[in-house]
């Protein structure tokens, strides 16, 4: 008995090796360690031994069994670990290929620097407002100290509608609104669409972004106002820029400046973009008129302040060396998409 | 307007700054340039000439000249001018040599136009004066272009002698006036003048001359206007035009013999009265013009344009001079309403100073004297005017100035600034200047304090004042909801697709037309640049189109939108403005996804949004057409272009009412326990007719499912065996379940069935 166990297990170690799949070492499991198996006859045929000799086969029994049943088990892995790496190795991707769906779409140039200044102006204390872009010719031009028949009229060419009104020509009359619907002290800004009868071409439009800034407190000084204009242009150009103002005529300010920017291209020693000045024009502002002040119902002994326009789209052009004006408003996706 | 570097100089003294230098101080100080150029380059090296001899080449027009040039000596030069002959005293300009017709030419003989002296180009010059000397009364000069916009503030700076006055401030010189008060002749003035109303005409003057030579002006005086881009006429015009260019005063001058009566009459001209102007055109007069009228009528429009009929001819013996001052606004307006816009006219509209008509006349008999030498003076000044206002006093506390200007500014130096600008400086208390503005300034200009403030920061230069940080408490700004919310749609549709595009708010008529909206329903824009741009857009639609239409041409597939105002017109007031968003997909497919991509992006902005099929407008796909509708409201449309108004593809577009959308958002909602209880799901299929629709199928089923009812989830449809033709299955996933227990399985049996009776009790099958 003893050699036929020893021959049984030396026999079941080889065909369990030898087997060739999952199939296979289940039909040698059931023959050898099945409940009707080989090793189960044996230990039925154990009670015919002696008591010593059935000590001693019963070790060798439970032996060869746990042997028997670790090889299984060992051979069983290898089986899954093959059928998982054959399973892996089918499910092979070419990355290479292009990935499906769809692309995020591009927000356009304006409403991008636009966002960022606001974003900045919010950051400095400025509300964000809004107005109309049909305007009464009072908001667009009396309420800022240009009256009918004034030659101020003549620098901005008006679009006027049908049931007398205009298309604001710039953004200062959203200042008028902001100072009748909130009061002193103020600080406010105000991007958007504006719109001057011209001819369009390269460099001209008819339709373009302006974005209104203003500021009433106590004691606004001429220095302040070149601080904040500073600072807002430092962030603008993520640089450190040079800055002068000279005089220039706008009725709803006084004194009027013209703020210039020593020219990013050249550094002020003269260039095309500059004109060989060293000095770029770049925004228009001012102390708010006492005219101003008093038309939207503020004391101008008690308050006082300065506003500015900046024009969006022509920083959009300088960012991005855009050279013609006309793509801004062209809806074309070849242009667009850059973006 | 063009101001000559020279002419300022004849007020200040010669300047150690050079013109371009000059340009750019008056730029940072005074007005802004908008560039600088010589004038009449050539006359840097031209000299007098004598020409010796003259002989025709033979065969040509031209005259082969001998000239003797003084230091230049003796030169050959071949000269196509008719009026070249031996004797002569003409302009040379050396321009090196070159061989003409065989003849070796060495510089030229010039003309007036040529040199940049005048207009007449027909010959050379015709000279007096020392052979070898420079062309007399006709240097080189520089023409500095000064910005008209910049200085529509000031009256006085329309004028050399105003711009001089600037110069000199800012360079710290002595300032010239060219004036002589005491030539101004007295006693009585033969022509009458009577101002129907002071304040359209708040001053007229006049000065009458006889024994008058109407021939051409002085060569230098041709010069000066030329390079400052006037046109030489005559020396009786080109004097008052020199004059106007010195003092900014505009003037006139009439043929006396041609005034009918003795009187001129200051008046609103009469309903439909004639009137030819100069420039040889008629006009027809409204009251609202204002005229200068003799017994007979309208001789000239008052402040813009004289009259053809009184103007100065070669014949003219006797003139009268006006120099008046009238109401802005008024001449403002007549200019515009008859699109007549001249030197004099731009000037009067800027508020002039009427001081200034007499200052003018005194010049004009000044320059009399040179440009029309026989030339005598009839009687003394005509002068009708109201009485003037007192010069007006600003009081200026120099510590308000220090806190507007943020530097504070010696009182010496402020005193010293406007001192130099002539303001009148007195300090009636310790700290604050009692300033009185001089006349020039006074007419709408320089009227409060505030306008000091510019005064003095734009002399001690704005470069002086050291930027600083305002002391503002810290408050957080307000927020612009509406603002805020337009930036997460942009970023939502971006982020599936969507590429931003801007449009016009102009339409055409025939973009409205086109898709059937009604041009009367829109604002009309009354001056249109051009016939394309007429009416303000009620849609974002004809946009979209047109960036379909055109996009198609480059790409197959692509997204878009737009977030942009429509703008109706209201009964009274301004028109409404209302947001929209339009977002576009252009395809070669079928269309099905682009339309359910599109609805997607409606349900990511408004969750729960229903879209309701009904019927299409003309330019809509008759089968693809439907209302979005969002907490019971209609919020816009979603549809496909009708085949019809796309050729390069299918196009799907939504259209919202960003207005409303925002207005529907949900208030931020309280939290929802998490249910406890395990919830049952059952599955039911409905068979309905092929174009019954699904979201009413599902709004029937969930109207009999009861408050139990979680969620509903559309699962697939199917038509096609064993169901009969014209029929579909649609399968729905039901949860149900109770916030406070398990439901049975006889719970969820008696809700199913329920579901079924109801649905079989309104005529559907179900398979189950």
């Amino acid at each position: 008995m003893l050699d036929t166990l020893t021959g049984l297990e030396s026999a079941t170690l080889a065909r369990i090796a030898a087997a060739e799949s999952p199939d296979q070492l289940e039909t040698i499991r059931v023959e050898v360690l099945g409940r009707k198996g080989t090793l189960a006859a044996i230990s039925k045929d154990m009670g015919k031994l002696a008591p010593e000799e059935r000590g001693r086969v019963g070790k060798l029994l439970n032996g060869a069994k746990t042997a028997l049943e670790s090889a299984l088990e060992a051979r069983q892995n290898e089986f899954a670990a093959a059928a998982l790496r054959a399973r892996l190795d089918s499910e092979w991707i070419d990355l290479t290929l292009p990935a499906p769906g769809v692309r995020p779409g591009s927000l356009h140039p304006l409403t991008q620097i636009q966002t960022e200044l606001e974003d900045l102006f919010t950051s400095l204390g400025f509300t964000v407002l809004d107005g109309p872009e049909v305007e009464s010719e009072y908001h667009n031009f009396d309420a800022l100290n240009i009256p009918p028949d004034h030659p101020a009229r003549d620098m901005q060419d008006t679009f006027w509608l049908s049931g007398a009104s205009l298309l604001r020509t710039h953004t200062s009359p959203v200042q008028v609104r902001g100072m009748e619907k909130l009061g002193p002290p103020l600080r406010m800004i105000a991007p958007g669409r504006v719109f001057r009868n011209e001819s369009v071409d390269a460099s001209h439009e008819h339709t373009f972004y302006q974005l209104e800034g203003m500021m009433i407190d106590r004691d606004v000084s001429v220095a302040h106002l070149t601080y904040f204009m500073k600072t807002l242009l430092t962030a603008i150009f993520k640089r450190e820029v040079t800055v002068r103002l000279r005089p220039g005529y706008f009725p709803f300010v006084e004194p009027g400046f013209e703020l210039d920017i020593r020219c990013l291209i050249c550094g002020g020693s003269g260039c095309p973009v500059c004109k060989q000045s060293g000095w770029v024009e770049l925004l228009p502002c001012g102390l708010v008129n006492p005219n101003v002040l008093r038309m939207s119902g503020i004391d101008p002994e008690e308050w006082n302040g300065f506003a500015f326009g900046l024009g969006l789209t022509r920083l959009v052009m300088m960012r991005y060396a855009i050279d013609d004006i006309r793509w801004l408003q062209s809806g074309d996706l070849r242009f667009l998409r850059q973006f | 307007m063009k101001f000559s570097y020279n002419w300022i100089c004849e007020f200040t003294g010669a300047l150690e700054t050079p013109a371009r230098e000059l340009e750019q101080l008056i730029t940072l100080k005074t007005a802004e340039c908008e560039g600088i150029e010589p004038a009449g380059e050539l006359l840097r090296d031209a000299v007098v000439a004598r020409v010796e001899a003259a002989e025709p080449i033979a065969g040509t027009h031209l005259t082969k000249a001998v000239v003797d040039t003084g230091r230049h000596g003796r030169r050959t030069v071949v000269c196509g001018a008719p009026n070249c002959r031996a004797g002569m005293l003409t302009a040379w300009v050396p321009l090196g040599k070159k061989t003409i017709q065989g003849v070796e030419s060495d510089g030229m003989l010039a003309s007036g136009a040529e040199l940049g002296i005048n207009k007449d180009g027909t010959g050379i010059l015709e000279l007096a004066g020392e052979v070898g000397g420079p062309v007399p009364g006709c240097p080189p000069d520089f023409a500095i272009d000064i910005d008209n916009k910049s200085i529509t503030h000031r009256p006085d700076l329309w004028g050399h002698f105003g711009m001089a006055r600037e110069v000199a401030a800012i360079l710290g010189k002595p300032l010239r006036d060219p004036v002589r008060l005491d030539l101004v002749p007295s006693g009585p003035c033969p022509v009458k003048i009577e101002i129907g109303d002071f304040k359209l005409c708040p001053r007229y003057s006049a000065l009458v001359f006889e024994n008058v030579t109407v021939t051409e002006s002085p060569l230098w005086l041709q010069c000066r206007l030329t390079q400052i881009g006037l046109n030489p006429i005559n020396n009786i015009v080109d004097l008052t035009n020199y004059i106007m260019a010195e003092l900014a005063q505009p003037m006139h001058a009439f043929d006396a013999d041609l005034l009918r009566g003795d009187t001129i009459y200051v008046r609103n001209a009469r309903a439909g009265e004639a009137f030819t102007a100069l420039n040889d055109l008629s006009y027809t007069l409204e009251p609202s013009n204002l005229a200068i009228a003799d017994a007979g009528g309208a001789v000239a429009l008052a402040g813009v344009i004289g009259g053809l009929d009184s103007a100065i001819t070669a014949r003219t013996t006797r003139i009268v001079f006006e120099s008046a001052n009238f109401h802005a606004a008024s001449i403002r307006r007549t200019s515009s309403a008859l699109k007549l816009r001249t030197d004099a006219s731009m000037r009067f509209e800027k508020s002039q100073d009427p001081v200034n008509t007499v200052r003018a006349l005194a010049r004009a008999v000044e320059l009399m004297a040179i440009v029309c030498p026989g030339a005598r003076l009839v009687g003394g000044l005509g002068d009708s005017r109201r009485e003037p206002s007192p010069a007006p006093v600003i009081r200026l506390p120099l510590d308000w100035l220090a806190r507007k200007l943020g530097r504070q500014v010696p009182a010496a130096e402020v005193r010293q600034i406007l001192e130099r600008l002539q303001f009148g400086v007195a300090e009636p208390e310790p700290g604050v200047f009692s300033v009185t503005v001089p006349s020039w300034r006074a007419t709408k200009d320089v009227a409060v304090k505030d306008d000091l403030v510019e005064e003095v920061g734009r002399m001690i230069g704005y470069d002086s004042i050291p930027p600083a940080a305002p002391l503002l408490p810290s408050v957080p700004p307000g927020r612009n909801e509406t603002r805020l919310y337009h930036r997460a749609v942009r970023g939502m549709m971006t982020a599936q697709g969507f590429t931003e595009v801007y449009n016009y708010s102009f339409i055409s008529e025939a973009q409205a037309r086109e898709l059937g909206f009604d041009p009367a329903a829109h604002i009309r824009i009354l001056n249109p640049i051009a016939s394309d741009q007429e009416l303000m857009r009620t849609s974002l639609l004809p946009g979209v189109l047109k960036n379909l239409r055109e996009n198609g041409k480059h790409f197959d597939r692509f997204r878009l939108f737009e977030i942009g105002l429509e703008i109706h017109p209201r009964a009274e007031g301004l028109p409404e403005e209302v947001p929209h968003l339009a977002a576009a997909i252009h395809e070669k497919g079928d269309g099905t996804a682009s339309l359910f991509e599109l609805k997607r992006a409606a349900e990511c902005l408004m969750p729960g949004a229903e879209v309701r099929p009904g019927p299409a407008a003309a330019y809509e796909h008759p089968a693809r057409a439907a209302e979005v509708w969002w907490r019971g409201e209609r919020v816009g449309r979603l549809f496909e272009l009708h085949p019809a108004m796309l050729e390069t593809g299918r196009g799907a577009v939504l259209d919202l009412d960003l207005c409303a959308v925002e207005r529907l958002r949900p208030e931020r909602e309280k939290y929802r326990p998490v249910r406890r209880f395990p919830a049952s799901e059952f599955d039911l299929s409905v068979i309905a007719g092929a174009r019954e629709l699904a979201g009413d199928l599902q709004t029937k089923l969930v109207s009999f499912a009861g408050e139990l009812l979680e969620s509903i989830e559309y699962l697939r449809q199917y038509s096609g065996p064993p169901l009969a033709e014209g029929s579909k299955s649609v399968s729905y996933r039901l949860t149900v379940g109770s916030p406070e227990r398990t439901l049975s399985l006889d719970d969820v049996g008696r809700i199913r069935q329920r579901i079924i009776d109801g649905m079989r009790g309104l005529g559907y099958e179900l398979r189950v």
